[in-house]
């Protein structure tokens, strides 16, 4: 299957691929996994006191699509609200990268990525 | 008629595999395009798609975890979509460091060890999870069920590991 040009882009450079420190308050993590195909998605977000996304990193085992939609999504959220950022949709990322039907799923994967690392975050506040 | 009805053997878990392959093997038979070769073209046509249709089952009964899919699915247990995402945050944590144990391989100073410890951990991990799923689908309550589903999508990042353990070994022994 060919893959568009804006995932091979992605895939051969990723943006923002890494770690930040789980351990740091301000860091929310979301992990998020993709029975089906096996895909494994980490997304850490570094966000301020005011609530605005810092800095972002990704690590994602899976296919080209997976790893674009992962790439993309740390370029989207950087200097967005936490609202902002969750209001990101699966089809935004679809729509950008014109990904093929069969993988739409990592779209999926990747908005749940940005869900779960805001929910890590609001626990983590909630403390 | 259901899969295994269809080969003529007890719908359970534990299955003989042998008897599976043999019964398989008689009713692939029975439709061969040979046998037809004189048919209409309407009875050449049902052959195929009978032949296709002992395919598929065979194929889902003889992998585990497909064969444990296919009996959630047939007691009406309300499974997760497949595209549905996991989000088991510590078990995927473990998951990521796996992968990253697997990336580690070739750059071990003794590959070979390195892969064999891999492989160990791996199907160790793989046979718990795969012995609590066998009991909890034969246990047959709702929550039993239910948590035999969880250790299926769990049992599925194994197998995907296992599928990238195969193309490092392809990677590293190729040459």
């Amino acid at each position: 299957m060919a893959y568009s040009e804006k995932v091979l882009d992605h895939y051969e450079n990723p943006r923002n691929v890494g770690s930040l420190d789980k351990n740091d308050p301000s860091v929310a993590t979301g992990m998020v996994g993709a029975p089906a195909c096996g895909d494994v998605m980490k997304l850490q977000l570094k966000i301020s006191a005011e609530g605005i996304i810092e800095d972002a990193k990704f690590k994602t085992y899976g296919c080209g699509s997976a790893i674009a939609s992962s790439s993309l999504v740390t370029e989207w959220v950087k200097g967005k609200s936490i609202d902002e950022a969750g209001a990101i949709k699966n089809t935004d990322i679809a729509e950008e990268l014109a990904l093929p039907p069969v993988k739409i799923h990592c779209s999926i994967l990747a908005e749940d990525a940005i869900k779960a690392a805001i929910e890590d975050y609001k626990t983590k506040q909630g403390k | 008629m259901n899969y295994f009805q269809q080969f003529g053997i007890e719908a359970s878990f534990d299955i003989d595999l042998q008897q599976l392959s043999s019964s398989y093997q008689t009713l692939q038979k029975s439709v061969h395009p040979d046998k037809f070769a004189h048919a209409s073209e309407q009875d050449q046509r049902i052959a195929v798609q009978k032949s296709a249709h002992i395919n598929d089952a065979y194929q889902t009964l003889k992998n585990p975890l497909l064969r444990a899919e296919y009996i959630l699915k047939e007691r009406g247990v309300d499974m997760p979509n497949e595209q549905h995402t996991f989000g088991d945050t510590s078990f995927l944590m473990h998951q990521m460091e796996l992968r990253e144990m697997l990336e580690d391989i070739k750059h071990a100073s003794d590959i070979d060890q390195a892969l064999l410890e891999a492989q160990r951990v791996f199907s160790s991990e793989y046979l718990e999870l795969s012995q609590a799923m066998r009991a909890e689908i034969i246990e047959n309550t709702e929550a039993s069920n239910s948590a035999a589903c969880d250790n299926l999508r769990k049992l599925k990042f194994y197998q995907k590991l296992n599928v990238e353990m195969e193309r490092l070994e392809e990677s590293l022994f190729d040459d």
